[in-house]
């Protein structure tokens, strides 16, 4: 037991490289903070976006965040319900990613509003009939439930650590005290932790659902070619499961790698994500064949110049780059064993997220840029999008911050369930016999 | 020596050629000496800014501030000489025709108006001097004032021309009659344009199932259709309670989607609370048996 505590807590420490990491997080966020307050002075015209392109990327990079925290509800909820018990090591790192990008989608919108401090008056002035209101709540459910995810398990856990993890940091202590809510593996604390448990498990799945199938409403409830789709909400969530599950693959190497988990985060588990990922790209790729065939065969006027500013058009090279290089070599690759160990498969998952982010882009830019109305009497920059460099300084700040999320639980919490770990070996976590 | 000559031939073709294709904005020379017919006064020319504010503005800047659009082709800011030296007229004759991109305003502004604007525009042109319409008068063919009435018996518009002469108002013959409804924006044309008879008169069928507004009320108006400008425009407008009273309910009076928060379809506004209240029942009843677990202290020993 002591073993099993030791493994999966070392990590809990101030060091060096910890220090190292976050001074550079917080660099890059002073910088990149920079770039947001001249944009408040300034206001949006900092950014790239004008009257006809208003999405650029700050939009692009909400949906892929809203994406990416989807994996949360696939690994815990629906293999976890399914009774898979491989996936038990993997749904803290699953629900962190899940918390961290939850919570910094919200942010993302902020950052694209021209007035920020009117932002109560979403709220004021909501109307039942605007799928922005549904988002906004649907988003803040899904974070408390995935946080509520994170956090329950993680009870018991804490719970152990504070009696027994010897080099618990001192000032960590009165936290897990606090956290650990006198957890004593009471069979009544049992049985509420997996009611909830239970419960919160099987809403996250409709949430889930919902925070991607309302993105994608936002647009395909309008007219305009590329979005006016009635496949556009399963085509996202499906997407968004094929980032996730790439997110989840790069952190899992990185977990392993630094906090010398390897016995606990084997190749099985790298095996079994990577047909996850196989499995969600596939499904991802019926999707692209429906949305891209379908309008294709028709070629009605408004999508055939979408189609052709995608295929052959301006946007030409970025399409085939994540349409054949981030999704259909990565599948090709993907099915054969040796592809899914741990370091191929990690190179693998960061070039299908890469080809993600840019897929979003690809979705939210080439339609606004072909508006019904011709375009006409504007300035050259109203015509093409080209993001500035403050544009992606307030990108990149989003992305810093979900990383000080992930690096602040996961260095401060054990990665992997301490206390499930312990009882799937049959270990009485509370007692030191030894087997 | 003839190969120069073909070149020459060549470039000179091509260079008609392109004329051709751009003939740039040409006012008809017939219509250059048009003018105003009474003098410009201070009411008039505030009544022009006001015009000018609404319609002229967006996309000519305001006069001497050089603000105008950045669209091609340029609109120019109309303080500027360009416009300055130009005649009464053509500038009369520009507003009243437009040219894409700058919409006509024949239908939009009535003469009187188009002149407000002119004599608005006016009082930016250093040296200007309005000519003298009494003088102008003259030679600026016939007065004719217009008159509409609506005749029960044969559903008729009438409209009646009268010339003002010397020796008194005479019935005016021939005059070409346009007859129009006010729309939202603009007016929309009753029928082809009509001679007036003998008489004076000229009648117009009115369609029996035109929509009024909720007491069934119409504003109609009357012109002289005179391109020659062989007769000083006339124009009358009267709101006549012929049409059909429609009491269509604006599209944000009922509930839709389209509403706004307080008009949100029932359904809509139910399903919304309903999901909302069931989740957030569950959220809550976990957070709180979770913070129950506190108080739950022994260790059984088993």
């Amino acid at each position: 037991m002591d073993q099993i505590i030791n493994d999966l807590s070392h990590h809990i420490r101030l060091n060096k490289g910890f220090f190292l990491w976050m001074g550079f997080l917080a660099l890059a966020f002073l910088a990149c903070l920079y770039a947001y307050v001249q944009q408040l002075r300034y206001g949006l015209g900092v950014a790239g976006i004008r009257d006809y392109i208003s999405w650029g990327l700050y939009i692009s990079n909400f949906v892929f965040f809203v994406a990416s925290s989807l994996i949360g509800m696939l690994i815990s909820a629906v293999l976890g319900l399914i009774g898979l018990k491989w996936v038990q090591p993997i749904t803290r790192i699953a629900e962190t990613i899940a918390v961290a990008f939850a919570a910094v989608a919200g942010l993302v919108i902020v950052m694209d509003m021209g007035r920020p401090e009117r932002l109560a008056y979403v709220f004021l002035y909501a109307r039942f009939q605007s799928p922005i209101l549904w988002d906004v709540t649907v988003i803040t459910t899904y974070f408390v439930i995935s946080l509520l995810l994170l956090f329950l398990p993680m009870i018991p856990d804490m719970a152990v650590l504070y009696k027994r993890f010897g080099n618990l940091p001192g000032w960590l202590k009165p936290v897990y005290k606090v956290l650990s809510l006198n957890w004593t593996d009471h069979p009544e604390q049992n049985r509420i932790i997996h009611r909830s448990m239970y419960i919160l498990l099987i809403l996250i799945i409709p949430a889930a659902l919902s925070i991607h199938t309302v993105t994608s409403w936002l647009f395909a409830l309008t007219v305009r070619p590329g979005w006016d789709s009635t496949i556009f909400g399963p085509y996202f969530v499906s997407g968004a499961f094929v980032a996730g599950s790439a997110a989840v693959i790069i952190a899992m190497f990185f977990f392993r790698k630094n906090y010398k988990l390897q016995d606990y985060l084997t190749d099985l588990h790298f095996n079994n994500m990577g047909k996850v990922l196989v499995l969600v790209a596939f499904v991802y790729l019926y999707f692209n064949i429906n949305e891209y065939l379908v309008p294709g065969y028709k070629l009605k006027r408004a999508d055939a110049i979408h189609l052709r500013e995608l295929m052959s058009g301006h946007f030409a090279i970025t399409f085939w780059l994540v349409q054949v290089g981030g999704l259909l070599i990565p599948i090709a690759l993907m099915l054969f064993r040796k592809m899914r160990r741990p370091l191929p498969l990690t190179l693998i998952s960061v070039v299908v997220l890469i080809a993600a982010w840019f897929k979003r882009y690809l979705i939210v830019v080439p339609t606004l840029a072909h508006p019904f109305l011709p375009i006409q009497h504007v300035p050259d920059n109203f015509r093409v999008y080209t993001p500035t460099l403050t544009e992606i300084a307030i990108t990149l700040l989003s992305f810093i911050l979900v990383l000080i999320i992930i690096t602040l639980i996961s260095k401060f919490f054990p990665v992997i369930p301490v206390v499930e770990t312990a009882k799937e070996k049959g270990l009485d976590p509370l007692k030191s016999n030894e087997s | 020596m003839k190969k120069l000559f073909y070149i020459l031939l060549l470039v000179f073709i091509m260079l008609l050629r392109a004329e051709a294709q751009n003939p740039g904005w040409i006012v008809p020379d017939d219509q250059k000496g048009k003018i105003c017919l009474v003098k410009f006064t201070p009411d008039m020319v505030k009544q022009g800014e006001a015009l000018y504010m609404k319609n002229c503005q967006s996309c000519h800047g305001i006069p001497t501030k050089k603000n105008f659009a950045a669209i091609q082709p340029s609109p120019g800011d109309l303080s500027e000489p360009k416009a300055g030296t130009q005649k009464d007229g053509e500038l009369f004759y520009r507003i009243t025709t437009g040219k894409v991109p700058m919409p006509e305003f024949r239908n939009i502004l009535s003469e009187d108006e188009r002149w407000s604007v002119i004599s608005f525009l006016r009082t930016f042109h250093k040296g200007y001097v309005q000519p003298d319409p009494e003088k102008m008068a003259a030679s600026m063919g016939k007065r004719i004032r217009l008159s509409m009435t609506y005749d029960t018996a044969r559903k008729k518009i009438m409209v009646k021309a009268v010339e003002l002469t010397k020796e008194g108002p005479v019935a005016a013959k021939g005059a070409e009659i346009i007859v129009f409804v006010q729309r939202y924006f603009g007016n929309m044309q009753l029928a082809d344009p009509k001679p007036t008879s003998e008489s004076g008169y000229a009648g117009f069928d009115w369609p029996q199932d035109f929509p009024g507004d909720k007491t069934g009320k119409v504003i109609l108006g009357a012109r002289v259709n005179d391109p020659t400008g062989s007769m000083q425009e006339a124009i009358v407008r009267d709101t006549l309670a012929i049409g059909l009273p429609t009491n269509k309910p604006a599209l944000t009076d009922t509930r839709a989607m389209w509403s706004t928060r307080e008009k949100a379809p029932v359904w809509m506004i139910l399903t919304y609370t309903l999901a909302v209240i069931i989740v957030w029942y569950f959220i809550i009843y976990i957070i709180l048996s979770v913070l129950d677990m506190r108080k739950i202290k022994q260790v059984k020993n088993t």
